[in-house]
């Protein structure tokens, strides 16, 4: 499947160029601090001199870096067990979403919908988008409006063969505002965009097929200790709350 | 609760934790009555399953009383006696459809993980890793079982737990050993491994015609509980060579189907077998695949190869060549256990095969870290534990 859209040509020629104010604050913070750092190293003697040294190049290299966008397109294509009408009829009502994604929500007010990446230090990386293009099971196309999140995609709805359902494919383009936020942004949720995706679409499944969400989130446990902690960061634990309320989800069941 | 966590390789302890709450709509919550220790759970025990945290509570072959359900479950009901697979499955997926049950589509909350190390994940498990779902696990006084309406099986009155316990697991996962193989009237089968899985897989493939089986093991106990089934038997550690021991036992053919019941920690005193050791130890693989090699070379052409037993990483030296060349077929995975709950509970009802024989202690939970002990050593002659989580230690 391909996008035709000429989002990367506008993303090349942006790139060198932030675009927000918190973007260059905190690029200047990282340049200052690593400044900073590498004339404490140099005053200092040994071992010192080349660590503090090293680590305040290294900011100034972070505070230059974050000059540029992360950028970059995913696919992710997904089987569900339903028809594809039912898919596009599910993912299209927004009273559905809280059931799949914690990232989408609908604003009645500018008739467009909300997507939110996360709030890596207390700053909520989000953006406005729109349908601009959709048809009735088959397709339905998204673009962000101007904003400091930039995305666009489709999601197309194919009937899968030996009647297995729908096979559900996501493809995006996106550019992220600050490079080393956005890969915080990925190391911290665990996730880049294709898996956001992914995850987004394993729920949606999930939800579709079963009518439920697994989760071990509130299980009991042993003593963690530090190190099944550490782990459990590792392994993306503990996960988001499930999307919906037990019970909620009506779909399940033939 | 009392439950038993992994706190690392080689130690356990058991522990006082919250009890297990209902979390998603189609959940119950099971009082244990009784819980076993499988020679999977060693392979956690040992430290070769990546991705434990410590304080996991381990145990996936369980069975119990409901004491609570999920507001969405309506085959259960509060005091039925269930009996459940250490599988857990959704029922809805393209694979619960087709029966093979352990690939459940929807039942790992971690499939990034197992995706990550095996392009797709399977089904979530209880009690083994996170990588197969972080399910907490029944060694324990209560456990929450997820899809409850499709997994649990409604125990009948007359029988009591130690003739239905096993259908959780080893009974199945024998089972499903045997009839992988495509047994054909008289058939001759080799079961490398005479633990409890292999005990199963030997009677199992009696009840599916096979005419001769050879079980192949060092421990005696466990030899002479494979011969009490009427079994042929090796015991590895008194001849030169399997491979060639068991041309002898089959007029030069080779058996027609080899189940390897032993998996990743497969013991061999050759040198074969020192290389897997000493590789395993250096952590440069998860596995030990001593007995794979020997059943694939031992198998007759055209043969099958059936492998219950747990692999978990890249596997080395496996003689892909010989299988080519002997045009083998290859059968293994997790036990599709949904799948044979109610035959074999038939089986277990026409009074042809009590499960409970393979049982050599009865303990309290308290005993677990000591029972896991004597389990991998194979001392006081252990076959198989059951647990009694309420039992008072002595």
């Amino acid at each position: 499947m391909t996008i035709t859209t000429d989002l990367n040509t506008q993303l090349s020629k942006s790139n060198s160029r932030p675009q927000n104010s918190r973007s260059k604050k905190l690029s200047a913070a990282l340049l200052l601090g690593g400044a900073g750092l590498a004339a404490l190293g140099l005053s200092r003697r040994g071992w010192q001199r080349i660590s503090l040294a090293a680590a305040g190049a290294y900011l100034g290299y972070e505070g230059i870096n974050q000059t540029r966008a992360f950028s970059g397109t995913a696919r992710v294509s997904y089987t569900i067990g339903r028809e594809p009408e039912e898919v596009y009829r599910f993912i299209r009502d927004s009273a559905n979403w809280p059931k799949f994604s914690a990232a989408l929500k609908m604003d009645p007010q500018r008739n467009s919908f909300i997507l939110t990446l996360g709030r890596p230090f207390g700053m909520k990386i989000h953006s406005h988008a729109e349908v601009t293009d959709e048809q009735e099971g088959k397709f339905i196309a998204w673009s962000s409006l101007p904003g400091v999140l930039e995305h666009r995609g489709v999601v197309h709805f194919f009937p899968a063969p030996g009647g297995r359902g729908t096979e559900v494919s996501v493809a995006l383009e996106y550019k992220i505002p600050g490079r080393m936020f956005s890969k915080s942004l990925a190391l911290v949720r665990g996730k880049d965009p294709e898996q956001s995706v992914r995850e987004t679409l394993r729920v949606l499944k999930q939800i579709m097929e079963c009518g439920e969400h697994p989760t071990v989130t509130g299980q009991p446990s042993g003593k963690r200790g530090f190190k099944g902690a550490a782990l459990r960061v590792m392994y993306r634990e503990p996960q988001p709350e499930p999307p919906s309320a037990p019970g909620e989800a009506q779909l399940a069941g033939d | 609760m009392k439950a038993l966590c992994w706190q690392g390789k080689n130690k356990l302890s058991v522990e006082s934790v919250d009890d297990p709450k209902i979390l998603s709509s189609g959940d119950a919550i099971l009082k244990i009555t009784r819980t076993a220790i499988c020679g999977s759970d060693l392979h956690l025990y040992d430290g070769y399953i990546p991705t434990m945290e410590p304080g996991d509570i381990l145990g996936h072959e369980f069975m119990g009383e409901v004491v609570e359900t999920g507001p969405k479950v309506e085959n259960l009901k509060v005091g039925d006696r269930v009996v459940v697979p250490f599988t857990i499955s959704c029922g809805h997926c393209f694979f619960c459809k087709t029966q093979q049950w352990s690939l459940c589509d929807n039942s790992n909350p971690n499939a990034w993980m197992a995706e990550k190390l095996y392009g797709f994940s399977g089904s979530g498990l209880f009690g083994y890793s996170h990588m197969l779902g972080g399910y907490a696990g029944g060694q324990a006084q209560y456990v929450r079982v997820p899809f409850a309406d499709v997994g649990p099986l409604k125990v009948p009155q007359d029988l009591n737990d130690e003739q239905v316990l096993f259908l959780s697991d080893i009974f199945p996962t024998g089972y499903m050993a045997a009839e992988n193989c495509d047994i054909k009237i008289g058939d001759v089968v080799a079961v490398w491994g005479c633990g409890p899985v292999g005990q199963f897989a030997i009677r199992s493939a009696f009840m599916l015609g096979a005419e001769k089986v050879i079980a192949i093991d060092r421990v005696h106990e466990r030899l002479s509980m494979a011969r009490q089934a009427k079994a042929d038997i090796i015991n590895y550690a008194e001849v030169d060579d399997v491979v060639e021991e068991l041309k002898w036992m089959t007029g030069g053919r080779g058996p027609d189907a080899c189940i390897d019941a032993v998996g990743m920690e497969a013991h061999a005193n050759t040198l074969p077998g020192w290389y897997d050791k000493t590789k395993q130890s250096l952590r440069v693989a998860f596995d030990r695949p001593t007995v794979l090699r020997q059943a694939i070379q031992a198998c007759r052409k055209g043969g099958t190869v059936s492998i219950p037993g747990v692999y978990g990483g890249f596997l080395d030296k496996i003689p892909f060549g010989a299988g080519f060349a002997k045009a083998l077929t290859f059968k293994m995975g997790q036990t599709h256990v949904h799948k044979y709950l109610r035959p074999l509970l038939e089986r277990i009802q026409n009074g042809e095969i009590d499960p409970a024989f393979v049982i050599t202690h009865r303990l309290p939970l308290e005993e677990a870290p000591n029972a896991y002990q004597f389990f991998r050593d194979k001392q006081q002659e252990c076959i198989k534990v059951v647990l009694d989580p309420w039992a008072q230690a002595a």
